[in-house]
């Protein structure tokens, strides 16, 4: 079967105009009556079909000391089965099916998502209701899971990126749970197999169909797919329980932490600063987005001077992602040598003087709310992709409405704004560094 | 035959006296692969050449890579790099290469609202590559720092495949990788790298592959632009042939908790050929990649729980744990069986190791039985559809047909039409004629290799204890895993501080 792309004419019109409607499809939102929300975005997609389950829940969720790590294993353990279709069974039915099936977790959701064959949706829909609402599992597999979940952290720990990041959630943040990474606290990793009771409770908690939401994309019968929803889902019970995440007080001076790494690695830095909660209508969210853009982008005057003329930095990433608490963002390097790390730091601080000393030019803005719009659009070439765009924008927000009013807001941005934006959120009083070096 | 000579005069004579004739132009030699997808809105480009990291001379291990590196992501005669990302940044385009053993691939993606100028740019880095001294040292240094730092100490999974490789093909134009080594990049000037594209980047081998929402005139501009590579056909190394005897084993030396283990022979089989479909099904049930219908996965991880997953291959693939599904454009003529043992607890090494072999063997020996068919059959029968899911993917097959030489419409319509036709008998057929894995190379990264070099010379038994409760079965079946025979002898064990790989 040929899978022709999905990227419609309707595409040529939003990169076109900076229409406020940038998302190329149109799609349906349903909320059942015990919560669950369902968005359908039906497309031509060759046959194809992604489903999407987005609980949102994630390790932002786990608020209670001892249980760092928790939503990710939750998510390895959604696969044990249930008693009408024991894990082995649910494999062999999604295997029967050839569909390509996977899940992930985030600080704030966790991501099941399966694409396949038309035809099949009815059968995965059933599938996937099916354990949302009665996984079953035993001791055994719980524990057996458990181990399973040690060794992705042990796989982890060989990446410097990762040995970063700990040290600097855990030096950013006080009191939010944004402070552990997704995978845990290796104490808490190694001390899951006596959980069993908990994992029942989480399971209780957060799946509950007023924290999930069904996306559908790809070639379907919105019609019809409702119904089937209707029909699996209609029956499970509301009860989703909100954690009372700690809310992270105002940091009042900058921070640092200096991390040593086991192996040998090119030294990491990473400068961040406090980021706003995600709302797509907030103009410093837009802002934040394009400032990655204009501080290390591809054609950021910082990327040119240290990593093409001076060649000091050797991987410049702006790393400016959404959050749905008030999170952490900024710019991550790679240095070429320890001993640049210093002057790697006091240019990246140098361009942020800048972006907040004056106005960016306008054809500039311009060119980076092009490049954001086109890099999206471009992206959404499979019922898979657009379903993933989705993804995020409705677990931070809880709709897909989400992506056109973020696109609204960056279109009517002005060098004003983002200038604003600089000054405002990237104060050195709102800033942790963090450095990772290995072994010489 | 004198009437042909005076019949040939007056044509000379018109020869003789028109202007001087203009040599017919240049053109590609290989007709370009067309994907045409009127709706889409993108155009795709693919630009490739047999120069990949096989033609490296002899002390220049690295060249072929990094003069594609040069060429992607270095200044042409026209822009500088800076400017080069100035013109791409607001198209949100970019275009990349994928250097192999074999082939290099330039591919990029683009709206077509920005086709022409994109063209221009992808052009120019074809044709006109700078080979500034600026980008030479960048780039140069940057695949040392992966070679010694990332490679070496970032990713032991990593690791582990490329000692693999680099032991499985030692001594052949496929026993380093495309990235070269330590000294071979010390030694590679930027007069090697002017030389080796003038030599390797012809009109005579190109191929050139566009699909999406194009227009014939832009196909066209690219032949005849194109056409200006200089003429020539570097004569190709003989495919490596490599002769295993029974087992090797590599150890790796680097401290650290876990252990990564990667194993595999030459397959004599490859894309196209009868039996290769066949041999895929199998595959596909001991290891589909990242898929825990994987039988490996299922005693590795599903039933122990050691490890993050456990998958095996037919052919190369990199990158695999960053991708789901298998990457179009690294074409090989001799490609490996192969087995990925993702990180397991250094004390369960051997164990994890045993587990892995012998289910390999169990399927040499055995084949599959009739419900694995059956199941395996029908999950890749729609699981490939996955296969290539965008334009620049299918491309990239079409492309890789072309290496092959399968003709239209290609490896993905024969993989289906294939599935539609196997049968258990031909199945086991291809397993019993093409699984030998009596002889094999086993990678393995990990601290105290001397220990784990004696156990595994000694037969020594490997029994697991669980922090958990497991079942009555799997413990029986632990017990034949603990001293099942790996056959390895002690003068076939080699051990390598990690600091020493990819040196040289």
């Amino acid at each position: 079967m040929q899978v022709k792309l999905a990227v419609a004419v309707t595409v040529l019109a939003g990169c076109a105009a900076a229409s406020a409607a940038v998302f190329p499809y149109r799609f349906e939102t349903h909320t059942l009556a015990n919560g669950l929300k369902v968005i359908l975005v039906p497309m031509p997609a060759g046959g194809l079909v992604a489903y999407y389950s987005v609980v949102r829940t994630g390790s932002r969720d786990e608020v209670e000391p001892g249980h760092t790590g928790f939503a990710h294993f939750f998510e390895h353990m959604m696969f044990r089965g249930t008693e009408r279709f024991p894990a082995g069974e649910y494999d062999r039915l999604i295997t029967a099916m050839g569909a390509n099936a996977n899940a992930y977790t985030t600080d704030d959701y966790t991501c099941y998502h399966l694409t396949f064959a038309a035809e099949d949706l009815p059968r995965v829909m059933e599938l996937e209701a099916d354990r949302f609402q009665n996984l079953a599992y035993s001791e055994q597999d719980f524990q057996t899971e458990a181990g399973a979940v040690y060794g992705e952290y042990r796989k982890g720990r060989t990446n410097p990126f990762e040995v970063l990041e700990e040290a600097l959630r855990a030096t950013a943040f006080d009191a939010h749970t944004y402070k552990h990474t997704t995978m845990g606290f290796e104490a808490d990793i190694a001390a899951m197999p006596t959980m069993l009771d908990y994992s029942r409770r989480f399971f209780a908690r957060y799946y509950r169909p007023d924290n999930v939401v069904i996306v559908i994309a790809g070639d379907f019968d919105p019609a019809a797919a409702l119904e089937l929803v209707r029909r699996h889902y209609g029956a499970w019970k509301p009860g989703y329980q909100a954690p009372q995440v700690p809310v992270e007080p105002e940091q009042t001076a900058p921070r640092r932490v200096e991390m040593p790494y086991e192996g040998r690695t090119l030294p990491l830095l990473a400068i961040m600063w406090k980021s706003p909660a995600f709302d797509p209508a907030d103009p410093r969210v837009a802002a934040g987005l394009v400032l990655g853009e204009l501080l290390a982008g591809d054609a950021s005057p910082l990327y040119r001077e240290l990593v093409l003329e001076r060649r000091t930095v050797q991987r410049l990433l702006p790393a400016f992602q959404p959050s749905r608490d008030p999170g952490l963002w900024g710019v991550i390097a790679m240095v070429a040598d320890e001993g640049e790390l210093a002057d790697v730091e006091a240019s990246v601080t140098a361009a942020v003087s800048t972006l907040a000393a004056g106005p960016v030019p306008v054809e500039r803005l311009e060119g980076v709310k092009k490049r954001l719009r086109y890099s999206f659009l471009m992206s959404l070439e499979t019922p898979d992709a657009v379903a993933g765009a989705l993804a995020p924008m409705i677990a931070l927000s809880g709709g897909a409405e989400a992506v056109d009013t973020l696109f609204a807001t960056l279109a009517s941005l002005t060098p004003g704004d983002v200038q604003a934006a600089a000054r405002a959120l990237l104060r050195p009083e709102r800033s942790t560094v963090a450095v990772l070096t290995g072994r010489s | 035959m004198r009437y042909l000579a005076l019949a040939a005069l007056p044509l000379l004579a018109i020869a003789c006296t028109a202007t001087r004739p203009s040599p017919p132009p240049a053109a590609l030699a290989q007709p370009p692969v067309l994907l045409p997808v009127p709706e889409d809105p993108t155009v795709s480009f693919s630009i490739s050449f047999p120069a990949g990291s096989q033609m490296d001379p002899p002390g220049k291990e690295g060249l072929a890579h990094l003069t594609a590196a040069l060429m992607a992501e270095g200044a042409t005669t026209r822009n500088s790099y800076a400017a080069i990302l100035e013109q791409l940044y607001p198209m949100a385009a970019g275009y990349e290469v994928r250097v192999d053993v074999e082939q290099v691939t330039f591919t990029g993606r683009v709206h077509r609202d920005h086709v022409d100028a994109f063209a221009g740019l992808l052009l120019d880095a074809v044709l006109r590559p700078a080979f500034t001294a600026e980008d030479f040292e960048r780039l140069r240094q940057r695949t040392e720092s992966y070679l010694t730092r990332t490679l070496r100490y970032s990713s032991d999974e990593e690791l582990g495949k490329a000692a693999l490789y680099a032991e499985l093909f030692a001594g052949t134009p496929y026993g380093h990788l495309p990235e070269g080594t330590v000294a071979g990049l010390k030694a590679i000037t930027p007069e090697d790298v002017r030389r080796f594209h003038r030599a390797h980047y012809t009109r005579d081998t190109a191929v050139l592959g566009v699909g999406g929402g194009f227009d014939p005139a832009l196909v066209a501009r690219l032949q005849r632009e194109l056409a200006a590579l200089p003429p020539g056909r570097p004569a190709l190394p003989p495919a490596p042939r490599p002769q295993l005897e029974g087992r090797r084993v590599v150890i790796v030396e680097k401290a650290g908790p876990a252990t990564a283990i990667s194993f595999g022979f030459p397959l004599a089989v490859r894309r196209g050929e009868e039996a290769f479909y066949p041999l895929w099904v199998a595959n596909s049930w001991l290891g589909e990649h990242r898929n825990s219908s994987s039988h490996l996965y299922q005693v590795i991880r599903e039933a122990r729980g050691l490890n993050y997953g456990d998958y095996s291959y037919l052919e190369h693939f990199p990158e695999g744990g960053l991708r789901t599904m298998p990457p179009p454009n690294v074409p090989r003529r001799q490609q490996l069986f192969e087995v990925w043992i993702r990180p397991v607890p250094n004390d369960v090494a051997h164990f994890a190791l045993r587990a892995a072999v012998r289910e390999v063997e169990r399927l040499a020996s055995e084949g599959l039985d009739e419900s694995s068919f059956t199941l395996t059959r029908e999950f890749l029968s729609k699981y490939s559809l996955h296969f290539a899911d965008t334009t620049a993917t299918r491309l990239g097959y079409a492309v890789d047909d072309r290496f092959y030489g399968i003709a239209p419409p290609g490896h993905l319509a024969r993989f289906r039409q294939a599935m539609a036709e196997v049968t258990l008998a031909r199945v086991n057929a291809s397993v019993r004629r093409h699984l030998r894995p009596d002889s094999m190379v086993i990678a393995i990264v990990t601290e105290n290799a001397a220990a784990l070099a004696e156990a595994l010379a000694n037969e020594a038994a490997s029994p697991i204890t669980y922090a958990t409760p497991k079942s009555p079965e799997v413990l029986a079946e632990d017990e034949i895993i603990a001293r099942y025979p790996l056959r390895i002898r002690r003068e076939d064990i080699r051990i390598v501080p990690v600091e020493e790989m990819f040196e040289r």
